[in-house]
This record gives C-alpha cells, sequence and structure tokens, in this order.
C-alpha cells in the first residue's frame, strides 16, 4: 500500500473491510463494569442493575437466565436487579458474557441455528451437573458457560472462510481421527484454539478455557493426562454428555464425538451407559415445558 | 583419581566417604538425641558452563566453589562432593530452621560473581533440604535432600526447597506449596476480575521513528501491584504461564489492529516463554491470535529471551521457523547477559537483538563496555539484525550507542512503559509533530 492520501471509495472500502473482519468480539464493556464492582469489593447491585439495562437483550437474557428451568428457583425474576440478586454476581457476570457471545456476531439463519443448539447442550450440561452433583469449579453455572463458549471458535472460522463449511462436514463425520486434526488439514488452526483465546480474552476461568482448547482431544481424556486440570477433564465430559443427550433427545447424530469420547466421559463422571435413559428421561421432563 | 573417599579436586569427602560419614552422623544423632540436617546442592546450569569453558574450566569453578563452601562452611558443617556439580552439607545439631537458614546462606555465597579465565560467571544452584526424621536411615535422609533439591531444580532453579514442605494441589490440581497457593490464588483473581494488563514501552529509532512498542504484563489485585517475579514462577509451575503468554499475544495483537485503525499502524512485541515454545500447537495458537485480531503479522514481534538458547530442542526451531513462516518478526530479547552462545545465535532466524541493559549502564565511561557494545553491533548487523539497547536513561548512553552503531533504543530516556490508550495518544501526538516538521 503506497503511503499517499488515499481515495475516499478506498477508505470506504477499508471501513467495510474493518467492519467485515474484526475476527474476534473484543470483551464487552459490561463485563468490566462487573469485575470492577467485584474488585471494589463492595459491589453495588443497583449500579450494575442500571449499567445491564442500557441493554435490552442483555437484560432480556439475564431475566429469562435467572428463571431458566435449571437453576430451580421458584420465584421468577421480574426485572434485571431481581435477576442479578437471584443469581449473585459471579453467576451473573457468567451469564452475561454468554448473551454477550450470542450478540457479538451477526444474525444468520445459519448461525442462529448454531446459537440455539448451543444453548441446548448448555442447558442440558447444566442440568447433567445438577443431577450428577456438582464438583469444585463445575458447578451448575461453569457447565453452563462452557456450554456456550465450547464452540465459539466455529463462527470465528465460519465468517472468516467461506469453505470452512465443507471443512465442519467432514470433520463432523471422521469417526477416527480428532475433529481438530481434520480442521487443521484445511487451516493453519482449528475452533478450539480460537475459542480458547476468545474465552482467554473475555476473562473466563482457566479450567474453562483449558476444557474449550481440549474437547476434542479423546487421547488426553483417556489418559487423563495431567496437562489437563481435573475440572476441565469434567467440564468436558458433561458437555460431551449433553450433547449426547440433545441427539439421543433430537434423533440426530450429527457427530462422532460420542464415538471417540464416550466412555473416557462416562468413566470421569462415574457413570454407566446404563444411566443415560434416566438422565434422558430427566433432561426431557424438565425442558418438556419449553419445547 | 580420588583416595580413601576425598574428593581430589576439593579435597571434600567423596560419594563413598559421604555415605560413611553420614551413616556416622545418624547414629551419633540418635545417641545424643540431636537433629541432623542435609543440604543438597547442584549448580544450575553447570552442563552449560562446561560446554563453553570446557572441562577444564568446569573443574576451575568447582575448585572456586569448594574454596567458597570451605571458607564459610567447614566448621560448621561436614562437607561432601557427590558427582560433577554436586555437593552435600551435613550439618549435626541443626534441626529444619537453622538448616534453611544454612541454605539460604550457601545461596547467597555461591551467586557471587565469578571470574574464570576472561570469563565472568553467574552462578546459581538449587538446593534440597532433609532433617532426618524418627527411624530414618542415612541413605532416606540423603535421598529426601535430593529430591527436593530435584524440586528446587523444576522450579526454575536458586532456590531453596525443604523435603517434606507441605504442598497440596492447587486450583489446576499442581502441587503447591502454602505462599505458592496464595499467590496462585491472586493470579486467578486477577484473570477473571481484569486485573491483568498490558502497558507499553516504545523503542525508539535515532532517526526519531519509533521502531516497535513492547508489551510488559502487569498484574495488579485490590490496588495492590504483584510483580512478577512473584507471580511468573507459580504461573510456569501450574501452567498458568502458557495462558499468560497467549493472553498478552491475543492482547498485543488487538491492540496493534487498533493502532492500525487508528492511523498509527505501529509493530508490538510480545514476550513468548519458553514454555509456550515447547507447548504442543504453538504455531496454531499464533496464527490464530493473527486470526482473531486481523493484524498484519509484520505487525507483531515476538521476543525470546537468550535463556531460550540453552534448550534449542527440535521443537523449539521448528516453532520459531514456524513464527517467522507467519510473517511476524522475532527478537532476541536481554541478549549478553545469561549464555550468549554465538553457534546458537546463527541457527536462531531472529530479527532484532535487544542489548541488555547491563552493557547501557557503564556507558559511557567504562571504555571495554563500548568495545563489547560495538562488537556485539556489528555482529547483530551482520546476521541481518536490528540492534536495539534497552535501559537508556540519559543523553550521555544515547549518544554512546549512537556512535556504537545500535540502531534504536529503549528506556525512560525516550519514553516510559505506558497504558494502552496512553501509548495510542503518544504515537499519534507524535504522528502529527513529525508531519508538521
Amino acid at each position: 500500500m503506497s503511503d499517499s492520501q488515499p481515495s475516499a471509495a478506498v477508505v470506504d472500502e477499508l471501513l467495510l473491510k474493518t467492519i467485515l473482519d474484526i475476527g474476534i468480539p473484543p470483551r464487552p464493556t459490561i463485563l468490566d463494569v462487573l469485575a470492577r464492582e467485584v474488585r471494589a469489593g463492595d459491589p453495588n447491585f443497583k449500579r450494575i442493575a442500571q449499567h445491564v439495562s442500557e441493554d435490552v437483550s442483555l437484560s432480556a437474557g439475564l431475566i429469562k437466565t435467572a428463571n431458566s428451568p435449571f437453576f430451580g428457583f421458584r420465584v421468577r425474576a421480574k426485572t434485571v436487579a431481581h435477576a442479578l440478586t437471584m443469581l449473585g454476581l459471579d453467576v451473573s457476570a457468567k451469564a452475561i458474557a454468554g448473551i454477550a457471545l450470542r450478540n457479538a456476531f451477526p444474525v444468520t439463519p445459519a448461525l442462529e441455528r448454531f446459537w440455539d443448539s448451543s444453548a441446548r447442550i448448555a442447558e442440558f450440561s447444566g442440568h447433567v451437573v445438577d443431577v450428577i452433583g456438582g464438583h469444585e469449579h463445575v458447578q451448575v453455572d461453569d457447565a453452563y458457560t462452557f456450554g456456550l463458549f465450547r464452540d465459539c471458535g466455529i463462527p470465528v472460522l465460519l465468517r472468516k472462510f467461506p469453505f470452512y463449511r465443507d471443512t465442519l462436514a467432514r470433520a463432523n463425520t471422521d469417526k477416527e481421527r480428532r475433529f481438530t486434526t481434520v480442521e487443521e488439514e484445511d487451516l493453519p488452526t482449528n475452533h478450539a484454539i480460537i475459542g480458547c483465546m476468545l474465552a482467554q480474552s473475555w476473562s473466563l476461568p482457566e479450567e474453562i478455557c483449558l476444557a474449550i482448547r481440549h474437547h476434542h482431544d479423546f487421547l488426553l481424556m483417556q489418559t487423563g493426562a495431567a496437562s489437563l486440570p481435573p475440572a476441565s477433564q469434567r467440564l468436558i465430559a458433561v458437555s460431551q454428555l449433553a450433547e449426547h443427550l440433545y441427539q439421543m433427545q433430537t434423533g440426530m447424530s450429527y457427530t462422532q464425538e460420542w464415538l471417540k469420547l464416550g466412555k473416557s466421559c462416562l468413566i470421569i463422571l462415574k457413570l454407566e451407559e446404563t444411566d443415560l435413559e434416566d438422565l434422558l428421561a430427566d433432561v426431557q421432563t424438565r425442558f418438556s415445558h419449553e419445547s | 583419581m580420588n583416595i580413601d573417599g576425598i574428593d581430589s579436586l576439593t579435597g571434600f569427602l567423596d560419594r563413598h566417604g559421604c555415605l560413611r560419614n553420614a551413616e556416622r552422623l545418624v547414629e551419633y544423632s540418635r545417641k545424643d538425641e540431636r537433629p541432623l540436617s542435609v543440604l543438597w546442592i547442584n549448580l544450575d546450569r553447570f552442563k552449560l558452563i562446561n560446554e563453553s569453558l570446557g572441562l577444564g574450566g568446569g573443574d576451575a569453578v568447582i575448585a572456586k566453589i569448594g574454596e567458597r563452601l570451605k571458607g564459610r562452611m567447614e566448621h560448621r558443617t561436614h562437607l561432601a562432593r557427590m558427582g560433577r556439580d554436586e555437593f552435600v552439607l551435613m550439618a549435626s545439631g541443626y534441626g529444619l530452621d537453622e538448616a534453611n537458614g544454612l541454605a539460604h546462606e550457601v545461596l547467597q555465597l555461591i551467586v557471587a560473581p565469578m571470574e574464570v579465565g576472561t570469563v565472568n560467571l553467574h552462578p546459581s544452584c538449587s538446593i534440597g533440604v532433609a532433617c532426618l526424621e524418627y527411624g530414618e536411615s542415612h541413605e532416606m535422609l540423603l535421598q529426601c535432600a535430593e529430591h527436593a533439591m530435584f524440586d528446587a531444580k523444576k522450579q526454575g532453579g536458586n532456590r531453596v526447597i525443604i523435603s517434606g514442605e507441605e504442598q497440596v494441589p492447587g486450583r489446576l490440581g499442581i502441587k503447591l506449596a502454602r505462599e505458592e497457593l496464595e499467590v496462585e490464588h491472586k493470579l486467578h483473581a486477577a484473570l477473571e476480575v481484569g486485573g491483568l494488563y498490558l502497558n507499553y514501552q516504545p523503542i525508539v529509532a535515532f532517526d526519531g521513528h519509533v521502531e516497535a512498542i513492547e508489551a510488559l504484563m502487569r498484574c495488579e489485585l485490590n490496588g495492590e501491584l504483584v510483580p512478577p517475579v512473584k507471580f511468573i514462577p507459580v504461573a510456569e509451575k501450574t501452567g498458568l504461564v502458557i495462558r499468560l503468554g497467549e493472553w498478552s499475544l491475543m492482547q498485543a495483537a488487538m491492540h496493534a489492529r487498533r493502532l492500525r485503525d487508528q492511523g498509527v499502524p505501529t509493530k508490538v512485541a510480545v514476550n513468548v516463554s519458553r514454555m509456550q515454545l515447547t507447548a504442543p500447537k504453538f504455531s496454531q495458537t499464533l496464527y490464530a491470535a493473527l486470526l482473531c485480531s486481523d493484524v498484519p503479522p509484520e505487525l507483531i514481534e515476538l521476543e525470546i529471551t537468550e535463556s531460550l538458547f540453552m534448550d534449542m530442542s527440535e521443537l523449539v526451531q521448528a516453532n520459531l521457523r514456524a513464527a517467522i513462516r507467519c510473517g511476524v518478526g522475532l527478537s532476541i530479547d536481554d541478549f549478553g547477559t545469561g549464555y550468549s552462545c554465538l553457534a546458537t545465535l546463527k541457527d536462531i532466524p531472529a530479527t532484532k537483538l535487544k542489548l541488555d541493559r547491563a552493557f547501557v549502564v557503564p556507558l559511557p565511561h567504562d571504555k571495554r563496555v563500548y568495545a563489547v557494545v560495538k562488537a556485539i553491533t556489528q555482529l547483530g548487523k551482520e546476521l541481518g539484525m536490528t540492534v536495539v539497547a534497552e535501559g537508556v536513561e540519559n543523553e550521555e548512553q544515547f549518544e554512546a550507542l549512537h556512535s556504537a552503531g545500535v540502531d534504536a533504543i529503549q528506556g525512560f530516556l525516550r519514553a516510559r512503559p505506558m497504558g494502552s490508550d496512553d501509548v495510542a495518544n503518544w504515537l499519534c501526538q507524535r504522528n502529527v509533530a513529525l508531519i508538521e516538521g
């Protein structure tokens, strides 16, 4: 590019390119507001509620989250302030990150389907933890957040590379190799690494970031390698199980991940294959009134 | 050749002599009900000293260390040399606390600079401390001290570890000592509440153009700045150092992108740790950062330290080559203070060489240092690298570096580290000043 003054058309094109090219959305400022309040030690819920309320979809999302069945509150949240109090700041921050994630990407039919299924897997994940019991650093909200962020590298790559749709199709049907190995045949990176880096720059806990990075590493899950903290292994196991339950419920087996990871996941969660039917019945009952 | 359990180089007990002596001391300790402690000392990076100075040089180092130990420890402890670069101190009557104090004294004793021939060395060591426990044999006691020494080594050396020091699994499942747990907790908290941030310090060429800005990590929690010397060792132990490195890379890349969008495209240099370079998927991660920030690779520069030369494994070399293929720049940080291996220098595809501040401080008065700076600068340039001097604080140093042929400087003289908004303003104002003439 020359250093001379660019023409107006070039500037327009550059601006357009800038808007289209932004790889990952920056950390939403509302998360900084929350972090500042947490840091201050004496959080002001009223002030936080005001900030959240400035964004209509964020407010609606937060109230919906507080009222979602897997939190199991008897009282229904009607206002942002109410939802914040019910969830607490820590859970609210994670919920807000999840909502902001979806809002950060453009609305297209294909992406809407992607986010819907992510949201459902996230809810199932939260429910699985509710049923099998929480664990240090793997509570309902951790599993839910992980479910939402797990595949967030996919929309980034879809926007960057038109051919990525075909890559995805091949990775989804590969029964032997790691999903990410198939991706790396076409790309110099993979969605798990991109997702991990997005989560890192959004300040998510390290256990979640590592789980995002390794959620297709079936060998690592089999060996229980020390390079993956127990909490991350558990998050991966919960979400893979949730995805499997989701596929059982919908009757659509569009991935091969359970084939590759299922056995290790059940071992980590101390479950048997025979427990799956009960778990499925559980989630169906719990979420039936929503569908 | 050793005679009768004595090491000929140092005059200390050799391995056999040590075992015999330890057995006797354990017996006495039981009989007299007096504590007995053992310090197992291993010199850090001795292999490298041997490689660079030759066996004779290595022997000279051992002999000098031996003299130091003898001078200060002989009247209090029994001294032994267990192997090439390993010493054992047996201290009768010393409980764990006293032995810990003794170990720190040894640490200080060894760390003093040393001249071997024409080379100036900065030795350091790792020390494991164990105190005799009920029913323990002399072999078990020595083994405990040795294991503790390995732990000290694993934590980066130049430290004392007490055997059996209470270690519990931290948040990521890695065993940590109590004070480390606290730092780990702070680090996680900083990561999650935005207490981690980057400052940027400009690197300015002699003609006034900004060569690059270096990203420097800061960790702040509850208004308290946690210094890197405190959190980096824990980050390395827990693996969090990889996250810190990747996070920095991504933030730096996003900042480079913002600067470009603001009309002041500037190269951003970011530090890359050894653990990042030896972790799997380094190039995929680097590519992800470039892709996610959508920044041209030539606006990113990776800074590696010279200490990496000590372990130029195939993987590290492959990762450095991959980085160059990605199109990013590669800079060697703190050059000249560690074991500057010239043979390795020629193998590293670096584009920039950063002279450590230790070469800048004595300028312009120290003529010998000036000669070294001039020679390194010439070498760097011959290898096609831009040469930068770090820590420049006054005009005299600036002039000396200019006449030595250095290309650019970094230091308080031109600019201090600044926050991301401040550095953007600084660059914009500078741009305007340059345009206005």
